[in-house]
């Protein structure tokens, strides 16, 4: 459900005037995640599970990650720093005790890199590479289906907006979070958030720092940018 | 263990005239009264037992010479079988007499108290029968008389009986030929719960199954069903069958469908709770979906597409994380109750318990080191590539002939890639790029 005030008053002002009597029923939709106002990007109260990079949070709706659905993460090629920024999640996905389930990643999942990162690496599961991409699918469908897994990571360049939503609608039934890692941005994905890595050391930036871009998210109306620290949690 | 086996063997045999059998030092005793009138009499059933016996002994090989004897009781028959005389008492009354003529060996006693009976002039059973029960009790124990009254049918015999063990093999004639593997899903449906009935009135249930597709003038299509964890619920069951039949292609029409148990294994319930929040048995079915998941997965993706990593104790960058089949695994133990605190504490995490170097790691790593091209001092991958930090200097195996002798840098590559990249310390002293911080 989507709902959008035609007037652009800032809620500040009008607050006072014809909501005075109507506090519960505020209070009610503020909680409601599925319900967005379009004035107040900034007080979409915290649903999210919180990035653990403060800055991520400040941009993305409900301050955090979704509780479920498909996020993607868009790098122009491997290597800067899209899986860093998962780091803080996996983490508490592995204390809750969830498997991370790894599908057809391009290289091998480095264990010291991540006993580093203090992720448990007795919960995490890595479907091979050479996986036929039919099979790739159906495991993340079923993957993000049971409430065993927390977190599905998958590495696919191109899939059709069907699959996408179809895989969206199984993450939604196990309360589970898939993580598409791609190339290339498809407009008219399904997905919950589109995420883009850039490259922010040509503008005199440290070795540690990414830029990311927000490009959609639902629940918020326009791309933000923020520079994030990667390393700040190692 | 040899002779248990030997016994449950002839058990089998015995049980095709009488469904009571049951066990007794060096002797087996089955109760026919009742399969008399069905058998035609007890000579019937003697022509009918004896060769089938003597052919089993014989496949056992084992001599094929054995006493028998049938009496109204079973220690009765037990005595007489000892005799060696192949008696048969018909009648409780005749008993008393029958026995009588036994010597007092057929007791089995032991040493002491068959001399003591010689030496009381106590040579046949019959002139046990003449002393008084008190005095008998008070010299020979209370065994000793239970054992002459079970034989004269004046105390009652409990007894071990022969289980057969437990086997399922259903078929199913279809009455058209198959093509389509999802036509065979009610049939299969139909079977498993047979199946699933049947484990339930036997409290068991299985980890092994059979499936096969027959043909016509062909070699059957045969689905083998290994269960992680044995299983009797019919929807699991359906799942993997689906799974199995998600995969295969039919080489041709279905005539018949046969299903068979493998294993079979003794039920594990638990209790669903109502109230299910971070209580052990909560976990506990947790822990059973996960390993239905498991299940499926592998049966689709086949055991070596699923993996489980690890760090190992090792200074080589390539052999200090460890890829093993997630089914490998679970057999060197791990996996075993994850989230334990208990195992946390002892063992510190077994992920956690290998020490690893502080010095930042890439978190993917390249199978296959990558070499990278050097050109007029510059170094390329496929963008211009700039060191950060380094070196780490890496050298071991000096001893096994294959040196291994790196610097390690951080670099990074003009597109914005953060590599790992090493120079090898001997040879060309070539630049190799070895992992992706990602």
């Amino acid at each position: 459900m989507t709902l959008t005030r035609s007037h652009t008053n800032p809620p500040e002002l009008t607050a006072d005037k014809g909501y005075s009597h109507s506090g519960e029923i505020e209070e009610l939709l503020h909680d409601n995640p599925n319900l967005w106002r379009g004035c107040d990007m900034a007080g979409q109260g915290f649903y999210g599970r919180s990035t653990g990079f403060p800055r991520l949070d400040d941009i993305l709706p409900g301050r955090g990650w979704p509780q479920n659905g498909l996020i993607e993460i868009i790098t122009p090629c491997w290597g800067m720093g899209e899986l860093q920024l998962l780091i803080p999640l996996m983490r508490s996905v592995v204390e809750q005790g969830k498997w991370i389930l790894w599908i057809a990643p391009p290289y091998l999942p480095y264990a010291p890199a991540l006993v580093q990162a203090g992720i448990d690496t007795d919960q995490i599961l890595v479907v091979k590479r050479d996986t036929s991409c039919k099979d790739a699918l159906w495991s993340m469908e079923k993957a993000l289906q049971t409430s065993n897994c927390g977190l599905v990571l998958a590495w696919q360049n191109w899939l059709p907006g069907k699959v996408l939503r179809r895989l969206q609608l199984a993450a939604e039934t196990g309360d589970t979070l898939g993580v598409f890692f791609k190339h290339h941005d498809s407009k008219y994905s399904p997905s919950l958030i589109r995420l883009q890595i850039k490259d922010s050391a040509s503008q005199g930036r440290t070795f540690s720092e990414a830029e990311v871009t927000v490009i959609k998210a639902r629940g918020n109306f326009r791309p933000l940018t923020t520079q994030v620290d990667l390393y700040q949690h190692t | 263990m040899q002779q248990t086996k030997l016994m449950n063997e002839l058990a089998g045999v015995v049980q095709s005239v009488s469904s009571t059998v049951s066990f007794h030092p060096l002797a087996l005793i089955c109760e026919i009264r009742s399969s008399l009138k069905y058998f035609g009499g007890i000579e019937a059933v003697h022509n009918k037992l004896k060769p089938l016996l003597i052919a089993e002994l014989q496949a056992l090989q084992l001599p094929d010479y054995f006493l028998y004897a049938a009496s109204p009781t079973v220690t009765g028959s037990l005595l007489l079988a000892r005799s060696g005389h192949n008696a048969l008492v018909y009648r409780k009354d005749n008993l008393r007499s029958a026995l009588g003529k036994l010597p007092t060996e057929v007791l089995w006693l032991g040493k002491e108290p068959n001399r003591r009976l010689y030496n009381m002039g106590v040579r046949y059973l019959r002139d046990i029968w003449r002393l008084p029960p008190e005095g008998l009790r008070k010299r020979f124990g209370s065994d000793f008389v239970k054992q002459l009254n079970k034989a004269l049918g004046a105390a009652p015999e409990p007894t071990h009986n022969y289980i057969p063990p437990p086997a399922f093999t259903t078929c199913c004639e279809l009455p058209y030929e198959l093509e389509n593997l999802d036509r065979l899903l009610p049939v299969a449906d139909e079977m498993l719960a047979q199946l699933c009935e049947f484990l339930r009135r036997r409290d068991l249930s299985t980890s092994h199954l059979l499936f096969s597709l027959l043909h016509e003038k062909r070699d059957s299509t045969e689905i083998d069903m290994a269960l992680r964890q044995a299983s009797r619920s019919r929807e699991h069951l359906m799942l993997l069958l689906e799974t199995h039949f998600g995969k295969l292609t039919l080489p041709a029409p279905v005539i018949a469908v046969r299903l068979e148990v493998k294993r079979f294994d003794a039920f594990m319930s638990h209790s669903d709770s109502l109230l299910a929040e971070d209580k052990p048995t909560a976990r506990r079915s947790q822990r059973n979906n996960l390993d239905q998941f498991m299940e499926q997965l592998q049966a689709r993706l086949g055991d070596h597409y699923l993996k489980c990593i690890s760090s190992v104790a090792e200074h080589c960058p390539e052999y200090a994380s460890q890829q093993l089949d997630y089914g490998e695994s679970i057999k060197a133990g791990r996996h075993a109750e994850p989230n334990s605190l208990v195992r946390k504490n002892t063992e510190g995490g077994r992920g956690a318990a290998i020490r690893v170097t502080s010095i930042p790691r890439p978190l993917w790593l390249l199978q296959d080191p990558q070499q990278l091209v050097l050109k007029n001092g510059k170094l390329y991958h496929r963008k211009p590539v700039a060191i950060v930090s380094g070196p780490e200097r890496i050298e071991t195996f000096w001893w096994s002939g294959t040196d291994v002798r790196r610097d390690y840098y951080v670099a990074r590559e003009a597109n914005g890639s953060r590599l790992w990249v090493y120079r090898e310390r001997s040879g060309d002293r070539n630049w190799y790029l070895h992992g992706y911080f990602a």
